[in-house]
């Protein structure tokens, strides 16, 4: 992919998805949390099929635009459930081995015309797509699922890929929202979105629904996870480089003791910590996305890649929150105030997909020792 | 005319790989292997015998153009022996010669001057040191109070310089010294030459915690420099010093440092028996990641150095981040050492013997040298962040 084209991108993608934090508000704590429109409209962007193939309506594109649309969705905080659904959800899809199922989800993922989410997480959450609870039984010859998942993003989809456990080892299933003997609880975030915990009871399966066989299901997943982790970092940066922004303006402007506060040396560098964490935000998630992009990039390598990105932007983007609220004084703990809006989603984002303790934890257990 | 010795070859025909190999292959052959990964900086007895044969060989001024005897490295290449270096584990010597020295004199000296000092350079016959520092200009450099006045064909510079790296180890020195008092701070200061053995200079090491005396006071009565000494124009040395400010702070961001401090660390926690305790676990994968982001934006730095542009004052971060984190985890390393940190030399902890306190030493003074990172923190918050004055 050109540079060109990413910059095309990344200014469509800023001139398209600009703060509007009234609409954020507005759709807090509401069914679905996003709206649909604007779904189709990022659909008639190209944005939600940068992954896919042209031959299945998406543009062909790759990691680096996906990044490069999510870190702006970030610095508009966009409700909309871009990486869950056209990152997470759609490379699962897409890397599993169900032709039918691509030829007829594709496209639609793609227009913007569905949303669909992910279920692999078990209701301990944790980041091993092998502990997944749901099970795949065998009943009087038909398929079904049974047991939950928790922490599934968005709540409100049209549908979900589901890992499940079979005999033969990890399969996805493509189970619609409306499928008998599923049950949706919607968990509230501190964002105002939802995620979803999904009981499932001899959910019917077959064939057609299989997304991933076991040959393919367990590398697809996490291929998709780690993809997702990435595009959430994206997403952590941009909304971190904005959240400093904002408060190196209100420490340029805001005047105490005759003096803009931004000019006490005791603030100066705790800004300037702020502004480090970005910009290690910033090389790490770089650095990583170019190791992913790379051909010779093994499994193991990419997901060093992601859990070391994600453990940065997660930190950071905490961080910088934090210490943005203590800048800001009360005004800042105000929901009349955009900081908020930031501050929230940062907690969201930061434990989606597994935490920046989770992610070292894993960066140890896989990175070669010095 | 020749300042060193001719190049084998013009290296940027070779590519990247088949340069660094040519590199590897010499290290790995030559170099002492007593000397690689020293706890402390080496003195010049120690370490002369390695640099006086790269010097022999042509190779002791890698960044510096052909035409004054350098190796003639593009930025890349540069990156990739500098690299190599640092993978065997070889030391530094007294290299402002190379590092400062040159590259100004280069850039505001005059011919005559050039043709007088750089072959000394390169030969490793003439060592420099950096008189920047003194009892009260540390971090506020331009509030120096050695004086040089103009006598005849001299100047005569009175006043005290402190900190000074390795001036017993040096035969010349580079003076910031104060030409105009009337003038506002950093405007009246010229950047002088000085032989050391010149009568009037008296060099006094300075013992500092760690046992060793790295560092030096020096002191001027009277001491006389030949007026052609004077490089650039007069009260114009704030710009000639400045000038080699940004590549000062790469050096000290290479994640070289922090690294052998997590080799320190992994030995220390295995002759402890905790490298697999949960808690401990989690705090190096911090430490590693934070090495590892590390080495990221050092590529990031490099890069740019690469291209041949020139550095911004963001570069003042990557020396924050490298220092800190080599400080975090020279903490890291005491605290896992127990009793053990507090036994200095080569201690012998499990089947192996280990230097405990070395990095915790030389991790001290990097948020203290090269500019602190206070100072660091204000340059960013002003030129980069705009924050207020």
């Amino acid at each position: 992919m050109s540079d060109d084209t990413l910059r095309m991108l990344r200014d469509s993608a800023a001139d398209f998805a600009t703060l509007d934090g009234a609409r954020v508000r507005r759709l807090r704590g509401t069914d679905p949390g996003f709206e649909r429109d604007r779904w189709r409209e990022m659909g008639d962007m190209g944005w939600l099929g940068v992954l896919i193939p042209e031959a299945h309506g998406g543009l062909g594109l790759d990691l680096g635009a996906a990044v490069t649309i999510a870190e702006q969705l970030g610095r508009a905080l966009y409700p909309e459930p871009y990486s869950a659904s056209a990152v997470l959800a759609t490379l699962a899809l897409l890397h599993g081995d169900n032709a039918a199922l691509k030829q007829t989800l594709l496209p639609r993922l793609a227009s913007g015309e569905i949303v669909a989410g992910l279920a692999w997480q078990g209701e301990r959450g944790g980041l091993d797509p092998d502990q997944c609870s749901v099970k795949l039984r065998e009943s009087n010859g038909a398929q079904q699922l049974e047991g939950s998942s928790r922490f599934v993003s968005p709540a409100a989809a049209d549908g979900y890929i589901v890992a499940a456990r079979a005999a033969q080892g990890l399969e996805l299933h493509w189970i619609a929202r409306s499928a008998p003997g599923l049950a949706c609880e919607p968990e509230a975030r501190a964002d105002g979105s939802a995620s979803a915990l999904l009981r499932f009871e001899a959910v019917g399966v077959s064939a057609d629904t299989r997304v991933a066989s076991p040959a393919a299901a367990s590398a697809a997943l996490r291929l998709a996870l780690d993809h997702a982790t990435l595009s959430t970092s994206a997403e952590l940066f941009g909304l971190m480089d904005c959240t400093l922004e904002m408060t190196l303006d209100y420490l340029r402007t805001r005047v105490q003791f005759g003096k803009p506060i931004g000019s006490f040396q005791a603030l100066q560098h705790r800004a300037v910590d702020m502004y480090m964490q970005k910009e290690m935000t910033r090389a790490t998630l770089g650095a990583a996305v170019s190791s992913v992009l790379d051909p010779a990039c093994t499994g193991e390598q990419r997901a060093v890649a992601a859990s070391s990105a994600k453990a940065r932007a997660s930190q950071a983007a905490l961080a910088i929150c934090k210490e943005a609220l203590q800048m800001h004084g009360a005004i800042g703990y105000t929901d009349e105030y955009d900081l908020g809006l930031y501050f929230n989603r940062a907690l969201v984002l930061s434990a989606s997909l597994g935490n920046a303790s989770a992610h070292r934890s894993r960066y140890a257990s896989l990175a070669a020792l010095p | 005319m020749n300042y060193g010795v001719p190049q084998e070859q013009d290296w940027d025909t070779l590519s990247d790989a088949a340069f660094r190999a040519v590199v590897r292959a010499e290290v790995e052959a030559h170099h002492p292997a007593e000397l690689r990964y020293p706890p402390r900086r080496l003195r010049w007895a120690e370490n002369k015998s390695w640099y006086l044969r790269m010097a022999a060989k042509g190779w002791i001024a890698p960044g510096w153009p052909r035409e004054y005897g350098g190796m003639g490295l593009s930025a890349s290449k540069l990156l990739i022996f500098l690299e190599e270096m640092e993978r065997w584990g070889i030391a530094r010597f007294q290299d402002h010669g190379i590092l400062m020295v040159g590259p100004i004199l280069m850039r505001f000296g005059t011919e005559a001057q050039r043709r007088r000092y750089l072959p000394p350079i390169l030969a490793c016959e003439e060592i420099w040191c950096q008189g920047y520092s003194e009892p009260n200009a540390g971090s506020d450099l331009a509030n120096l109070r050695t004086e040089a006045k103009l006598d005849g064909d001299a100047f005569i510079i009175n006043g005290q310089k402190t900190w000074t790296t390795l001036a017993h180890d040096s035969t010349h020195m580079i003076v910031l010294a104060r030409t105009d008092k009337e003038a506002k701070k950093q405007s009246g200061i010229s950047f002088l030459m000085l032989d050391l053995k010149t009568p009037g200079v008296t060099v006094r090491p300075i013992r500092d915690l760690a046992g060793h005396d790295e560092f030096c006071e020096v002191f001027f009565d009277n001491v006389r420099t030949p007026a052609t000494n004077l490089v650039g124009k007069l009260n114009q040395g704030w710009t000639v010093a400045k000038s080699q400010l940004g590549f000062e702070r790469i050096h000290i961001g290479s994640p070289k440092l922090p690294e052998y401090g997590l080799q320190v660390l992994l030995s220390v926690a295995r002759a402890r028996g905790v490298e697999h305790d949960a808690l401990f676990r989690d705090r190096l994968a911090q430490l590693q990641l934070d090495v590892a982001h590390l080495g990221d934006i050092y590529a990031h730095f490099a890069a740019i150095v690469g291209r041949g542009e020139a550095l911004g004052p963001e570069v003042s971060l990557l020396k924050i981040w490298a220092t800190e984190t080599f400080q975090r985890i020279a903490d890291l390393i005491i605290e896992t050492a127990g009793e053990f940190g507090g036994l200095t030399g080569k201690v012998q902890m499990a089947d192996g013997r280990i230097e405990v306190l070395a990095p915790f030493y030389k991790a001290r003074p990097t948020s203290i040298y090269g500019g602190s990172n206070e100072i660091q923190r204000n340059i960013l918050a002003r030129q980069v962040l705009n924050l207020p004055g």
